[in-house]
This record gives C-alpha cells, structure tokens and sequence, in this order.
C-alpha cells in the first residue's frame, strides 16, 4: 500500500497536502466557529462575529439547561438510547452466535428477510408504528421509543455479528464444548470475548444511529418533558434562530456526545464504516 | 447445516464411534437446533411485529380511507390520486433538483479520495476530520447551515462585510435548495471519501508501477487507471445518493425549511410525514409512502443492473 504512495516527488506532494488542508478548514472552521459563538453573549458577538470573544460566559449553556429543557432531554436521549443499546447488543448477540455457529433451522431464509428489511425506509413505518404503538399505549412513553429502535436496528447488528462471529475458529467452540460449557458460557466466556471487536463497532454505531435520530423521537415523544435531544434541539434552532450563540450551545450539546466517540473510539467507528457500507 | 452434516460423517470416518455414539451425535446436533431456534426467537419477533408487520399494515392502510380508527376501503383510489395530484408532481420534481448534489458529492469525494492515496504526512489526522461530519446529526448539521445562512448570519455577516447586499436564503426554495445541497455536500463527502478510498486501496499496486515503468505521469495513471479501476465503487456511491435524495432528506427539511417557502422544498418524504401528521386521511400517506419505497426499490434494481454492481467482473 505505502509503495504505490510514493509515486510522487516530494515537491509534488506539497499541493496535495494544501488542497486536503483546506478541504479540512471547511470541517474544523464552521465548529471551531459555532464552538467560540456559544461561549460568548449574544450582544458581544453581534457586535463582530468573527472576531475573537471579548469576555467567555457560560450563561447559554445554563440557559438551555434551564430554561429551555436541553439537559432534561439529553437525560432522557441518554436514557433510551443506552437501554435501547442494551437490548439491541443482548438481542443481536444472542441470535448472531445462533445465526453464524448453530444449525439453526431455516437460517438462511431467516437472513434473507433481515437482510431484505434493512431497505425499508422509516417514512413507510412510521404511520403504522405510531398506530400499532397508540394501540398499546407506548405512544408518549420511553418503552415505544426503546421498541423501535431495537426493532429498526436488528436486522443490520444481527446481520453484523454473524459475520463477525462466523470469524471465530470452529475448533475454539468444540473445545468449550468438550469442556462442558453449555450455550450461555460458551457465549459469554468464548463468543463475547472473541467477538469483542465486532461488538465494540457495532456499540459504536448503533449508539450514533440512536443518538442522532430526529424522525421517530419527535413523533413518539410528543410531550416536552419526556423530549430526546434532537426534537429539542430543532425547537430550539427554529425558535431562537437569531440568537446565535444560544444556538450554537445547543449544537454543541447535541454533538459533545458523537464527537467524543469519534475522538477516543476512531477505531471502532471508523471499522464500523466498511460494515456500514453494506447498510 | 450442511456443514455439521459434514463435519459430523467426517468424524465418523476417522475414528469409528461406538454404538451409541451416532445417536447421541444426533440428539446433540437436535439439540443444538432447538438452541439455535431459542436464540434467534427475541431478535426474529422484534423484526416481525415492527418492521415486517408495520409495512403489511402500511399496505393495508394504503388502500383504505383512514382515520386511525376506522377503515373505509377504497382500493387502488388513493394512489389514482396521488399520481393525478399536481402538487406531487411538483414535489417529484423538487426531488429530481436535489439530484444536483450527487454528482457535485461524488467529484468532492474523489478529490479527497485520490488526494488521501498518496498518504501525505498527516493524511490520517485528515481523514479522521472528513469523518466529522458522518457522526453528527442531521439535525445538528441542517440547524448549523440554517443559522449560518440565516438574515443575521455569518454568511450573510460576511456578505456584507464585503460590501454586498444581505441575501434571505430562505424565502426563495431555490436558494434553500442551494444551501440543503451544500450541507448534504459537506455531510457526505468524507465519509463517501472513505468508502472511494477503500475502493483505490484494492487496486493492484503492481498495475501502478508498470504503468511508473512506462512513463505515465500521474493524471495519466489518474485517468486510465485509478478512475476505470473503481468504477463499481463509483456506482456504489452513485446508488447509495440517489437512494438517499429520495429517503433521507426529511431531517434537513424539517429542521431548515419545514418544506418551505410554500411547497418548494417539500420533497416526498417529508410529504409522507406531512399526510401523516397533518390530513384527514392516513391512507394517503401510507399510499405515497408505499410508493416512495417502490421507486426506491425500482432504482436500486435499475441501478445494480446498470453498474452491475453484483455481477462478476467484466
């Protein structure tokens, strides 16, 4: 790989690496900006917004936080999104392990439909999830919100992990199974640890998937209490559009959680893109 | 399965089991079956009772007048007038404008994907800031164009720095356009960047040095071999945006425009969402809703074939 880098001279390298910073100026610029607006005043930064703060205040971020509920609904997105993570890892592993090393009857007629429903788009669900989930009383409550995202992130984790499991060697599980494990501590002891990289990317994934989706947390949780982060940062934003710092606050708040990931977890997310490719 | 059955006859061959042993192999492998069943049971009724009902329910809803509560069939009438509806059209082709953002992704994508091959100093920082964008919300990235192409914004603050005129972004759909077109740029390209990327990877390097060998300079390598080699990548890419422009765009609308100025944004999805949540009638939404994932499924096939992306190499 490295020898087909180096098939220009060091003087012609030069204009690559410009053109790629200033195509990274484009990324870090607009956050770099927003990042500096949010710890300024609305009046100091009107009075010149590319320039630098004259004095930094956290006063947008503790106004958000309480007054305007963007604290309560990161709570509640950290809520659903980490049981909904839970159930969808515990779910997927379960039936990942089954699908990639048992003989599980109809198997292959049982990846085709996941494998197919993958391309369901969420417009074509979300009249028939808001009726099914009115019917059982979960519009408005976190439950229905948990439902949905395990259900709509299945079909591609399990589709993952049996494809991360498939790696383990057969010979590894013949021997736990000599040694007299029985399903759940070949699972736990010999799949769980082996397959951790896989589940690791996939953690990192869903996590995004859930954290960010807009569509399904604004019309399931339709009361402003029990709000997640994205529907109450779009309020926020088309609400207080000309109040710029306060905005960006609200940017950073929504996007603190992702960027962290990205920051210590580059890894996992970054392998986690060959997978989603296939998504 | 096939596989065990396999594995279990080669077992048998080497080391000849005692009686019994063929037996117990088989309540075992029974065994294991049932296992298998249990295990796959949780994750196989979560995607039957909301993803693989709720879209039979969907077709269902579809072709009845629906509050909700009650169901009056109607046939095939609600889809006779959806196509027959002028508005659908126009918002057909407002999705077609979106269009504009896939090949000016996919030029931006190769850029940064042939750019990154020759692994710069640095070209790993690089690639993890393109990557920026890939984790953030589409409501994140749609509210920070809408503020920063808001009256007061920066970009209109610049505008005017320069001596120009304030633009209002908003209240002209071609101009909202514009700007939704440039965040799906900005949001897409390093992580469609990646994916160019992994396609130039796999090239060959042996096919790189002969052509060095012969003399080709690098846009000659560029143009007649980087470029032809990753074409099935470039139709990948190609597929995944279109599917996009006509599936995806609801965050950025409803967090930028909310489909306007009148209908000129409103693209079909966030139409599905708008029958949804705001007519009378539910059959109608499920109608366009069940015909925005034929098409897509339409397109995908048109495009598979077109790019053959499935079949072998030719």
């Amino acid at each position: 790989m490295t020898s087909t880098s180096a098939t220009l001279s060091k003087p012609a390298r030069l204009p690559i690496f410009l053109l790629l910073l200033v195509l990274a100026i484009t990324i870090v610029y607009p956050v770099v900006f927003l990042a500096s607006a949010a710890l300024r005043t609305n009046a100091d930064y009107l009075r010149d917004p590319f320039g630098l703060p004259r004095e930094f205040t956290f006063q947008n971020f503790l106004v958000l936080v309480n007054n305007y509920g963007l604290g309560q609904a990161a709570i509640n997105s950290a809520i659903v999104v980490l049981s909904s993570l839970a159930l969808v890892l515990v779910v997927a592993t379960l039936a990942g392990y089954a699908m990639a090393k048992l003989p599980v009857p109809g198997a292959r007629y049982i990846n085709a439909s996941f494998v197919s429903v993958m391309l369901i788009p969420s417009q074509v669900l979300i009249i028939p999830i808001y009726l099914l989930l009115s019917r059982l009383e979960l519009v408005g409550e976190f439950g229905g919100v948990i439902l949905v995202y395990v259900a709509t992130g299945l079909p591609f984790s399990v589709f993952f992990l049996t494809l991360s499991f498939r790696a383990i060697p057969d010979a590894v599980l013949e021997a736990a199974k000599l040694d007299g494990a029985g399903f759940f501590r070949t699972l736990l002891f010999v799949v769980m640890p082996m397959g951790r990289a896989g589940l690791a990317t996939l953690a990192v994934l869903q996590f995004l998937g859930m954290w960010n989706e807009l569509l399904f947390a604004y019309i399931l949780l339709p009361d402003n209490t029990k709000t997640l982060v994205t529907p109450a940062l779009a309020q926020i934003g088309s609400r207080y559009v000309s109040d710029q710092p306060l905005v960006s606050a609200g940017l950073l708040i929504t996007a603190l959680p992702p960027i962290l990931l990205l920051a210590f977890a580059s890894k996992y997310v970054m392998s986690g893109l060959a997978a989603g490719v296939t998504r | 399965m096939t596989v065990t059955t396999t594995e279990l006859a080669g077992v048998g061959a080497v080391s000849p089991a005692p009686a019994g042993e063929g037996r117990r192999r088989r309540s075992l492998d029974r065994r294991d079956r049932i296992v298998g069943l249990v295990a796959v049971t949780p994750a196989l009724i979560l995607v039957l009772g909301f993803m693989i009902y709720p879209v039979l329910f969907a077709l269902y809803i579809s072709f009845n007048r629906s509050n909700g509560v009650n169901y009056e069939w109607l046939g095939l009438q609600n889809y006779v007038d959806l196509l027959v509806d002028p508005l659908v059209h126009q918002i057909f082709f407002t999705n077609l404008k979106f269009l504009i953002a896939v090949p000016l992704v996919i030029f931006v994508s190769v850029i940064v994907a042939v750019l990154l091959f020759e692994r710069v100093r640095g070209w790993k920082a690089f690639r993890l800031i393109y990557f920026l964008p890939s984790v953030l919300s589409v409501a994140v990235i749609g509210i920070m164009f809408k503020s920063t192409f808001s009256f007061g914004g920066p970009v209109n603050a610049a505008i005017v720095a320069f001596g120009g005129e304030p633009v209002n972004f908003f209240t002209d759909g071609n101009l909202a356009i514009f700007v939704i077109v440039l965040a799906l740029i900005w949001s897409g390209f390093g992580y469609q960047g990646l994916i160019v990327l992994s396609g130039l990877s796999a090239i060959d390097p042996s096919v790189f040095e002969a052509a060095t060998v012969d003399g080709a300079g690098w846009w000659k390598r560029l143009w007649y071999i980087t470029l032809p080699n990753i074409r099935r990548v470039l139709g990948f890419v190609f597929i995944i945006n279109v599917l996009y422009t006509f599936s995806s765009l609801f965050g950025f609308i409803f967090v930028m425009t909310a489909g306007g100025p009148g209908y000129e944004t409103t693209t079909l999805d966030y139409l599905i969402y708008l029958k949804a949540f705001s007519s009378a009638n539910l059959g109608a939404g499920a109608a366009l809703a069940v015909m925005v994932f034929l098409l897509i499924g339409l397109l995908t096939l048109l495009q598979v074939r077109f790019f053959r992306i499935t079949g072998e190499e030719d």
